[in-house]
C-alpha cells in the first residue's frame, strides 16, 4: 500500500471513530425517554405518550388520542401472567361501576400471550376494553416493569398521576372526573 | 481440495438434522432460541410466570404438530421480533450476521498488510554496485597516501 493510500485509509478510520463517538454523545444528550413514571416522581405532569394499538376483543384498534379532550383515563398496565394485576384489575373494574360514565377505563396488556389475556379477562369478569402491546414498547414509554402499573391521565392528555399506594384510587379518580 | 473433503461430509451429515429440527423441534431447543420477554434472559434460564406462560405455548404448539418456523412466526406476532434470541436472517438484522464477518476479514486484511511490509523491513538492503575502475583506483590511491 502506497503512503498517500495507507493515510487516507487511517485519516477515514479516525474519522469513522470520531463520528461514531459524536452519534453515541448525542443520542446520551437527547435521550429524553425517562418515561411518565419518572416524570411524576420528579414533579412533572407530562402529556400521556400517544399508542395506536389492536384492540384485544378483535374490534379494531384503539388510538389513546381519540379520547383527548373528551374524556379523562385510567390506563391499567396488566398481564395475564402477573398475580398482583388480578387485584388491581378488579379493583379497577369495582370502580368503573361508579365512574364508567364519566371516566374512560383502558387495560394495556403487555409482554403477555393474547389468547390467554382474553381467558385471563373473562376468569376475572374484568369487562373495560384492554389492547394489546405485545412488545412492551408502550409500557416502555409509561415506566417499564414491573406491572401493574396504573396512571390517571386528564381530560386535557396530562398525566396526574400513578397509583402507587392503595388511597391513591379513589383520590385520583376524583381529580380526574372532576377534570 | 482433500482437506476440504472432511468438512464437506460433515455439512452434509448435518442437513438431515436441521430439517429434522425444523419439523419436529423440542422445547429444549426452542427453549435456547426464545426470550423472556420480562427477565431479557433466554427461557431456558428463567422460570418467570412470563417464561413459564411462553413454555406453556411452545409445548401447546409442538404438540399440534408445528413447525419450528411456525411457532416462531406466532410468538413474533404476538410479542415482536424481539422475542426471538438472535435477530432475523433479514432486513436489519442482517448487520448483526454480517458485520462480525465483515470486522474479522477487515481485521485479517489489515493484519496481513502489517506482516508483509514488517517481513520487508526485516530483509537485508541491496549490495551497493561494484566500484568502476577509475574509482576503485582513485581509492587505493587516497588509502595509501592515508596509510603511509
Amino acid at each position: 500500500m502506497t503512503r498517500p493510500a495507507m493515510l487516507a485509509a487511517q485519516g477515514l478510520a479516525v474519522a469513522l471513530v470520531i463520528g461514531l463517538l459524536a452519534l453515541l454523545v448525542w443520542r446520551v444528550a437527547n435521550d429524553n425517554s425517562k418515561g411518565v413514571a419518572q416524570a411524576l416522581k420528579d414533579g412533572e405532569h407530562p402529556t400521556a405518550p400517544a399508542f395506536d394499538l389492536s384492540r384485544l376483543d378483535g374490534r379494531g384498534r384503539f388510538d389513546l388520542m381519540s379520547l383527548r379532550g373528551k374524556k379523562p383515563i385510567v390506563l391499567d398496565f396488566w398481564a395475564s401472567w402477573c398475580v398482583p394485576c388480578i387485584h388491581e384489575s378488579t379493583r379497577l373494574e369495582a370502580a368503573l361501576k361508579r365512574y364508567g360514565d364519566r371516566v374512560a377505563f383502558i387495560g394495556v396488556d403487555t409482554k403477555d400471550f393474547s389468547g390467554d389475556a382474553r381467558d385471563w379477562q373473562r376468569k376475572h369478569g374484568i369487562t373495560y376494553p384492554s389492547v394489546h402491546d405485545g412488545s412492551g414498547s408502550v409500557l416502555a414509554k409509561w415506566g417499564g416493569l414491573p406491572i401493574p402499573r396504573i396512571f390517571f391521565v386528564a381530560r386535557s392528555g396530562k398525566v396526574v398521576g400513578e397509583l402507587i399506594v392503595e388511597e391513591d384510587l379513589p383520590r385520583y379518580l376524583r381529580q380526574i372526573a372532576a377534570s | 481440495m482433500r482437506r476440504l473433503l472432511p468438512i464437506v461430509v460433515f455439512a452434509l451429515l448435518l442437513v438431515p438434522t436441521a430439517r429434522a429440527s425444523e419439523r419436529h423441534p423440542t422445547l429444549a431447543e426452542l427453549e435456547g432460541e426464545v426470550m423472556c420477554p420480562v427477565c431479557e434472559t433466554t427461557l431456558d434460564q428463567s422460570s418467570s410466570p412470563a417464561a413459564q406462560q411462553i413454555k406453556r405455548l411452545i409445548a401447546t404448539r409442538i404438540a399440534a404438530g408445528d413447525t419450528k418456523t411456525q411457532i416462531k412466526n406466532r410468538l413474533v406476532a404476538e410479542y415482536g421480533s424481539a422475542i426471538l434470541a438472535a435477530p432475523p436472517h433479514k432486513g436489519f438484522g442482517l448487520v448483526a450476521w454480517w458485520l462480525p464477518v465483515a470486522g474479522i476479514v477487515a481485521a485479517a486484511v489489515a493484519v496481513g498488510f502489517g506482516a508483509r511490509r514488517w517481513a520487508r523491513s526485516r530483509e537485508p538492503a541491496p549490495a551497493d554496485p561494484p566500484l568502476d575502475a577509475a574509482s576503485e583506483r582513485r581509492l587505493d590511491e587516497e588509502l595509501s597516501r592515508f596509510e603511509g
